[in-house]
């Protein structure tokens, strides 16, 4: 969970990542998911297929890390 | 019955279908919808419905061939270890992506073929003329089945979700048919995800009170939009835009003006219908505007007009094309040297690009909306590429970005965006765009407004005041909506007197000043060609 915070930090500074929604209150626009998928790939060594792309995946600190740990799972 | 505001759709087809609907048993209901569906389909495009018969037949099976092999695909691998798991996956995979593919292709090249082949075998044989060579391709010419674009797109959804394995394939022929003939939707979208609508179509829920009446009201807010304001706005934008060298500049951006709010007008007020006529079924269709011309962006616009086609071209388009490899690659690299903010936005244009020359296409047959796309993607491109520098400037300046003025200094840039590229959405052909465009800024005075030369256009003072008043009426509206205000349920909860006043009001309005009759030229449903 660290680890994502960490991304969603980097892409975007000045959030409290941990306690917004992430796309529903507007934070992440599709370029900011492009990055943070990008990061995910490289730390974890997953893909994620676009499939994976929609507001309940990414949402939240939690709904990335349980996507994440399921995609993990799945490999 | 040619559309959702013909006489016979409103004194026959509804309460017939209603009423039928209703006297059915629950499991008959949606076979009483889908007769419906058909029969209004036929009553517009006639013969054409052999297109929707075989269509969903074929869409049918392409669902059924790609949900067995990804059954057959599990069975295999369920006891295997993941090395040979995987390979099996993967042939398993490339096997669903050729089906994928021959479903999308057969459904996209019957789209094409119908409405784009025209287009394009004109333009080669321009370009045969311009290498002088005496080659001359036939162009045929197509009836287009009403709303092809729309059924196509819910077609093409419903097979990559079956793909991705966000739904299962329908085995029921007749449920899915449903899905994508329902009379409501057929017209102009709402474009339905499977999943939104197909369960809720042939769940046969009664029409209840509440239904009947929300869904009248939303009808009728949806009438008082295209009948009062669209087509009283039509005679003014025909005689301007077909006749636009005798008018100086600011006729022009009248007529502009005019023309960006009747096809909002119009084509929301088509959707409320739509999404009003399914409530009244007791079916929830997705929204396809939320008061686009308060967006402070032109990003923000488009997640507010027509909603539905946005988010189809997003996770069909530019999320696969943004996740491919090579795309992914320049990403990468991009994030390197740009950071995470310009990385994605450079290297993620090319799906945008992608995404508005198909927005574009979609509209129309012609160069003039590819134009309109291109236009729209270099407004965004631009929007994102000044961002950062325009946040870092309004807080140097220390402008608060949320205080009203600023916010409609936003929102007036958008709608004067927007406008400028209705123009070329309008205009004849793209010449004929720019060098209307080329008039609005080289030979614009105050002359018309002075002379009453604005008067004389198809549109008197009476006309104006009258779209003045029906303006008013829709921003109050949309201003309580974007307060979070259920409007509906707002004046349900007002006293008796009050309530009905209101209703009466509304009704009143629309006879008294809908702009039909004599002397009026309503519009045809803007949308329903694209």
């Amino acid at each position: 969970m660290e680890k994502i915070i960490a991304i969603l930090e980097d892409i975007k500074p000045g959030i409290d990542v941990s306690s917004v929604k992430l796309v529903s209150d507007r934070h992440l626009d599709s370029l900011a998911i492009l990055s943070l998928i990008a990061e995910i790939e490289d730390e974890y060594g997953i893909m994620i297929p676009a499939v994976e792309i929609n507001p309940d995946n990414f949402n939240s600190v939690e709904s990335i890390f349980v996507m994440v740990n399921r995609l993990l799972a799945e490999d | 019955m040619d559309s959702y505001y013909s006489l016979s759709f409103w004194v026959v087809f509804i309460p017939l279908t209603a009423l039928l609907y209703q006297l059915f048993p629950r499991r008959l209901r949606p076979l009483v919808l889908l007769g419906a569906s058909y029969f209004f389909f036929w009553s517009i495009s006639g013969k054409l419905i052999v297109y929707v018969l075989f269509s969903a037949y074929s869409i049918h099976h392409f669902g059924l061939w790609l949900t067995n092999l990804q059954t057959e695909c599990n069975q295999l691998t369920f006891d295997l270890p993941k090395d040979k798991r995987k390979a099996i996956r993967s042939e398993y995979s490339k096997r669903k992506k050729r089906v994928l593919g021959a479903g999308v292709f057969l459904h996209i090249g019957m789209l094409f073929v119908l409405k784009y082949s025209a287009f394009f075998l004109g333009d080669l044989n321009s370009l045969f003329d311009f290498l002088k060579l005496s080659v001359n391709v036939p162009i045929p010419h197509f009836i287009l089945p009403i709303g092809i674009s729309f059924y196509t797109m819910q077609a093409v959804a419903y097979m990559i979700d079956v793909y991705r394995g966000v739904v299962v394939a329908d085995r029921n022929l007749l449920r899915l048919s449903l899905y994508l003939t329902f009379f409501s939707g057929i017209i102009e979208g709402p474009i339905c995800r499977y999943q939104e609508t197909a369960e809720q179509l042939w769940s046969g829920r009664p029409i209840t009170y509440h239904s009947l009446t929300f869904g009248l009201q939303r009808v009728l807010f949806g009438v008082f939009k295209k009948v009062v304001i669209a087509d009283r706005l039509n005679l003014l934008i025909k005689t301007v835009f077909d006749n636009y060298s005798f008018y100086d500049g600011e006729i022009i951006i009248v007529a502009v003006i005019a023309y960006t709010i009747q096809l909002y007008m119009e084509f929301s007020g088509t959707m409320d219908v739509a999404i009003g006529v399914a409530e009244i079924f007791n079916i929830k269709m997705p929204e396809n505007f939320a008061r686009p011309f308060l967006a402070l962006n032109i990003a923000e616009f488009w997640q507010r007009w027509h909603i539905t086609l946005g988010a189809w071209f997003k996770d069909y388009i530019f999320y696969p094309l943004s996740m491919a490899g090579p795309i992914k690659k320049i990403n990468i690299r991009f994030r390197k040297y740009f950071g995470y903010y310009y990385g994605p936005l450079l290297g993620g244009s090319v799906a945008l690009l992608a995404v508005w020359l198909a927005n574009g296409l979609w509209h129309g047959v012609g160069w003039r909306y590819i134009f309109f796309g291109l236009y729209h993607f270099a407004l965004i491109f631009c929007g994102n590429l000044i961002k950062p520098l325009s946040l870092k400037l309004t807080d140097k300046l220390h402008i608060n970005r949320q205080n009203l003025p600023f916010r409609l200094l936003q929102i007036t840039k958008v709608a004067i965006l927007v406008g400028f590229g209705e123009l070329f959405f309008r205009a004849r052909s793209l010449k004929t765009g720019l060098k209307m465009a080329y008039k609005m800024f080289t030979a614009t005075s105050a002359n018309a407004f002075f002379n009453n030369g604005i008067y004389k256009l198809g549109m008197d003072r009476r006309d104006f005041y009258i779209i003045a008043a029906a303006l008013l009426i829709v921003a109050i509206i949309h201003l309580m909506q974007e307060k979070k205000i259920d409007v509906r349920k707002f004046i349900a909860q007002r006293p008796l007197l009050i309530r009905w006043s209101l209703y009466y009001a509304l009704i009143m309005f629309i006879v008294i000043f809908g702009a039909y009759g004599q002397g009026y030229l309503p519009i045809d449903p803007m949308y329903a060609n694209f």
